[in-house]
């Protein structure tokens, strides 16, 4: 559903890049928690996939297309497909919790009997079907970060997006939402999830990317938020060769064991004969 | 988008921006007032030109020496002449009576002119008057011709006059047209900037940008079209209490009628819809990335 290939960005005041050389592949109907420290590269790597800024280089590909390459005006057509929460909610203040979330179909000119039986559905997906004539003020924090993912998920998106979805929530509330973007994942959307919030991840244990200083540095499969072993990660290699595909970068930094750093050495990339970590399992998801 | 919540989304706008709004449609109406006010002074220089012009004539003044086989020849040529429907021949006597008719108010003029002073001349009728330049181009300077005199440049004071108030009009026009940008780029800036939490959500959810800029170019639409109506009813206003209330008492020509009123007022209000929608566009681009 997403595949990063050596996507690389820069900002044009940034003095380093913000992504660096990442590849990685999620598929579809997975569930992703993107990790790392604030600046390292998440947020941008969200933004990319939504178009809302273009690599500077490598691909970035959703549901097969290459994001860099849709013409301007077929962009509102991708972003109906993804659909995004943030930490923030970006409820519109003045508009019912219905209304917030019939906003989302009525932009894109959904007819209004769709919207009709539509939005009740998605408000009770989230539970909130009673509050649907309650204004986003009225609602404690993690209901109206609820309200938000029913705005985000009303359009049936293929790819959710969200960006430090807890940030803003306390650790009770914070697990039902959790729960609640399981249960859109169940339903076979594709999850990626930004977040520092190292107890649900810890306690999902699904896929963890991690990116440090906006490299790619693991990408463990029923991961936790810190990494448990060193685990060096595989990109292909910048020109053709036929060994090149499972190597490692030439030297991966990884977070070592709770409470830790520690930096693991990967293989060494190259054509036509890379070696793979003696010591690391293949990673899941890279890409070839 | 479909039009009911399209509507929310402009109400709200115009709601939020209500002193601005306001501060767009008065400058737009007198934008347009003053481009009414242009194209009605047009109007009338075309009714005074219609009104004048079945009766002015091209007058080929003959010399004194002029043979009757040259006037022949004249003559017949301007016959065979399409741009030519009438060919009259006026002796100097003639002449010198109607000189007398015409300037029966005037007898000191008179008295300095004797019968024998006014030459014969050709009094020549037009297919189209306005086409006069080139009837005096091609006999001018004919055998047995003194001057060529098109009377409607003796309308060219009349015509300056009208002319410079429609300058004056389509340049104030013009200034008040740079004051109405300036006050919708405003307008459209502080707008994009109390939207930005919807204009963002929009983005997110797939809103297409033609969506996410309707509000805002309707919104700027609507002011044109309030002015532009408002600017109308300045010109009805003035049609019917200056040109009909006073002017028309006062003038020996007659004033434009009610169907340029309606002709500009509908350019009036076509130009405010359209160039204000179209400047919404153009400072759309510069605070709205969609």
């Amino acid at each position: 559903m997403i595949v990063l290939d050596a996507v690389s960005k820069w900002y044009p005041t940034g003095d380093r890049p913000a992504l660096a050389d990442v590849s990685a592949e999620i598929g579809t109907g997975e569930f992703v928690f993107l990790v790392g420290p604030s600046g390292s590269g998440k947020s941008t790597l969200l933004r990319l996939l939504l178009r809302e800024e273009r690599a500077s280089a490598g691909q970035v590909l959703v549901a097969g297309r290459d994001v860099a390459r849709i013409p301007d005006r077929r962009v509102p057509r991708l972003r109906r497909a993804v659909g995004c929460v943030f930490q923030d909610f970006r409820l519109l203040p003045n508009r019912t919790v219905a209304a917030n979330v019939a906003f989302a179909l009525d932009v894109v000119g959904r007819p209004r009997h769709v919207v009709r039986s539509v939005v009740p559905e998605a408000l009770e997906l989230v539970g909130l079907r009673e509050a649907a004539q309650r204004y986003p003020d009225e609602l404690s924090g993690g209901e109206q970060q609820r309200v938000a993912i029913a705005r985000a998920f009303v359009g049936r998106p293929r790819v959710l997006l969200a960006d430090e979805p807890t940030g803003n929530l306390d650790p009770a509330t914070s697990l039902e939402i959790m729960k609640l973007l399981d249960t859109i994942h169940r339903a076979g959307t594709t999850v990626l999830m930004a977040t520092h919030n190292a107890s649900l991840v810890d306690a999902m244990r699904r896929r963890v990317l991690e990116l440090g200083d906006g490299v790619l540095i693991r990408d463990e499969a029923d991961g936790r938020y810190d990494q448990t072993v060193p685990q060096p990660i595989a990109v292909p290699a910048q020109s053709a060769g036929d060994g090149g595909v499972d190597s490692g970068v030439d030297s991966g930094i990884g977070i070592g064991g709770i409470g830790g750093i520690g930096i693991g050495i990967g293989g060494i990339g190259g054509v036509g004969g890379g070696v793979s970590s003696p010591w690391a399992p293949p990673v899941r998801g890279a890409v070839g | 988008m479909r039009p009911a919540p399209l509507a929310s989304l402009l109400w709200t706008g115009l709601r939020r921006n209500l002193a601005m709004t306001a501060a767009v449609i008065v400058t737009v109406t007198i934008c347009l007032a003053m481009l009414g006010a242009g194209l009605l002074l047009r109007a009338q220089v075309h009714t005074v030109d219609d009104y004048l012009l079945g009766q002015l004539e091209v007058v080929v003044d003959l010399t004194d020496e002029i043979t009757p086989a040259q006037r022949t020849a004249l003559e017949t040529e301007m016959h065979r002449d399409p741009a030519i429907v009438g060919v009259r021949y006026e002796s100097g006597r003639q002449v010198y009576d109607r000189f007398r008719r015409d300037f029966h108010d005037s007898p000191d003029v008179v008295a300095g002119v004797r019968p024998g002073d006014l030459p014969a001349a050709l009094r020549l009728t037009l297919a189209d008057p306005r086409a006069s330049g080139d009837i005096v181009v091609t006999y001018t300077g004919q055998d047995g011709v003194e001057a060529v005199r098109d009377q409607r440049a003796l309308l060219d004071p009349l015509y300056r006059f009208l002319d410079a108030f429609t300058i004056g009009a389509f340049a104030l026009a013009a200034v008040q047209a740079l004051a109405s940008f300036a006050l919708i780029y405003t307008m459209i800036r502080i707008s994009a900037h109390g939207r930005r939490r919807e204009t963002a959500v929009m983005k997110l959810v797939g809103a297409s940008n033609g969506t996410i800029r309707a509000p805002f170019m309707l919104e700027s639409a609507i002011a044109g079209l309030v002015g532009g109506l408002l600017a109308g009813g300045l010109l009805v206003a003035a049609k019917v209490f200056l040109v009909d209330g006073q002017f028309a008492r006062q003038s020996t020509f007659p004033l434009f009628g009610w169907s340029a009123v309606w002709e500009s007022g509908a350019v009036v209000v076509a130009v405010g819809i359209l160039a204000a929608a179209a400047m919404a566009s153009l400072a759309l681009h510069r605070h709205l990335r969609v």
